[in-house]
């Protein structure tokens, strides 16, 4: 139970350090290369572990030798040794790999954001095999022995046949007693929730606003994944033409089109009319642009935004990155057609100390 | 008389006044100069145009070939300028300063668009930290000019 009570309080004490250093976590995503499958390891800064101190093998010790009362106690190693020279390497500054569960982080990011819970859109509609333990077996693997249950059975059968004697309570389980966990399959009602991103990868969009818009999704996905059960990720790139990808596709392809952003909304409303039925899904589109489109597009493309996609989407959020050559047009654009509707949120992100505040714009509406 | 001896002339009759739009004329080409300010060396130039019918019926291969080569030429401005965007349905390429000039007081860049239909365009951009991009005048001296004008035109011949 002590050792217990210190790990809850060691991982009190990292939840706390990761907490004071999430917005450079966030900023900076260090940790989205270390993503395992459900756990993220993070480097924590200067978290002192405390730990055994050696001291050299045959040097004698404290409270060893001879000796009077009243005698100072020598330090093993007095008077040897000289004087030690600055290290040249810098040091590591105690750094710590600690795994989080993405849920965790998760928790951690709607606390430092204060972002609201999100009201999923309609009723779950969709039900799915779920393995719950909620029953007993006579049969079963070791590991799966409910252990009170076989000792009451036990107990039973002891006092039943007079073998069971107050003054000595030894209850001895034999095979007929063994009782084991075992599970039923139930149907859960399920929320389904999908997130598009759509990424222009046109030749003014360099791998650095790349790197933004990936630590922006990691941020994105691990809190809708928080929120929903399974979230599927969709991915759409588009310079003056647009295709779905992987995700791998999608954060390192760079093309040298033109950009011609309502292609990438036509992919989407495509998508969304083929694979996601809107009364099953609740469906997330988070686009990121540096906001040079081309010719006249912007009316071809909000006329795609607002017949198809909006209607469809919880939630349809533009982020404007900044390239290079500064930022284009589309962001005052899409504010000005789109600017009051309920469902349409925009940031712009002029560099990667501005994902902070574009998570919280984005998530901050709890939809 | 060539465009770029045309403009030169046009220029130094309008020493000393603001917000004049230049336009020579050769044939099919024309120049289009809109100047914020002109002065005896140099011209303050929010645009800087080629117009021709010659380029209405390139294809995206000619053009990006004409811009590839425009690139090369175009080596003399504050930074080189690299092909950026190419549009394969308009069929125009964008063009911008490669690496744009960048210091405490935010980005600057050329842009030039080689166009299908078509023009031969050059402004310049300034993006101060916080504030949106706009469109600045070019300054370029009166020589500059017309030798940009020339290599408008040796493009557009090489097509």
């Amino acid at each position: 139970m002590e050792i217990q009570r210190d790990n809850r309080r060691f991982k009190e004490i990292v939840r706390g350090r990761i907490k004071e250093n999430l917005r450079k976590y966030i900023t900076h995503g260090e940790m989205i290369g270390r993503k395992g499958r459900d756990l993220v390891s993070i480097p924590v800064p200067q978290l002192d572990v405390p730990k055994f101190r050696f001291g050299k093998n045959g040097s004698g010790g404290v409270g060893q030798g001879d000796g009077k009362v009243g005698d100072p106690v020598g330090q093993p190693g007095d008077g040897d040794g000289g004087q030690g020279g600055a290290g040249s390497e810098p040091g590591s500054g105690h750094l710590l790999e600690v795994d989080v569960s993405l849920e965790e982080l998760a928790e951690m990011l709607g606390d430092e954001l204060e972002l609201p819970r999100i009201q999923p859109k309609g009723s779950a509609t969709i039900e799915a095999e779920k393995s719950k333990y909620n029953s007993i077996r006579q049969t079963g693997p070791e590991s799966l022995r409910h252990r009170r249950r076989t000792y009451l059975r036990a107990l039973r059968r002891q006092i039943s046949t007079g073998n069971y004697e107050v003054d000595d309570p030894r209850v001895v389980p034999i095979r007929a007693d063994h009782q084991y966990r075992s599970w039923n399959e139930v149907p859960l009602p399920q929320v389904n929730a999908v997130a598009i991103y759509l990424m222009d990868v046109s030749g003014s969009m360099t791998d650095e606003q790349k790197q933004i818009v990936r630590t922006e999704a990691f941020w994105i996905d691990a809190w809708l994944a928080k929120q929903y059960h399974g979230v599927e990720r969709r991915y759409i790139i588009h310079d003056a033409v647009a295709k779905e990808v992987d995700e791998h596709t999608f954060y390192h392809t760079r093309e040298s089109g033109g950009t011609r952003i309502s292609s990438a909304y036509k992919e989407a409303a495509e998508l969304i009319a083929r694979d996601l039925p809107v009364d099953q899904w609740n469906i997330y589109c988070f686009q990121f642009s540096d906001g040079d489109n081309w010719g006249d597009d912007n009316r071809r493309a909000f006329e795609l935004l607002a017949e198809r996609i909006l209607p469809a989407v919880n939630l349809f959020c533009y982020g404007q990155v900044e390239s290079p050559y500064g930022s284009g047009d589309f962001l005052d654009a899409i504010e000005k057609e789109f600017g009051n509707h309920e469902a349409v949120v925009t940031s712009e992100i002029a560099d990667r100390d501005g994902i902070y505040e574009s998570i919280r714009t984005f998530l901050g509406k709890g939809r | 008389m060539s465009l770029s001896a045309q403009l030169r002339s046009e220029l130094a009759q309008l020493v000393g006044q603001t917000n004049q739009t230049v336009r020579v004329v050769d044939g099919q080409r024309s120049v289009r100069c809109e100047a914020d300010r002109v002065e005896p060396l140099a011209v303050t130039a929010l645009v800087l145009v080629l117009e021709t019918p010659e380029l209405a019926n390139v294809t995206l291969f000619e053009i990006q070939a004409a811009s590839a080569d425009l690139c090369r030429r175009v080596n003399y401005l504050l930074e080189p300028i690299a092909p950026i965007e190419t549009d394969s349905q308009g069929c125009s390429v964008q063009m911008r300063s490669n690496p744009p000039q960048q210091d405490d007081n935010g980005r600057r860049y050329y842009e030039l668009h080689l166009s299908r239909g078509g023009s031969v365009e050059l402004c310049r951009y300034e993006k101060q930290p916080g504030q949106p991009r706009t469109r600045v005048p070019a300054v370029l001296t009166h020589e500059v000019t017309c030798r940009l004008v020339d290599d408008f035109v040796a493009t557009v011949e090489g097509l």
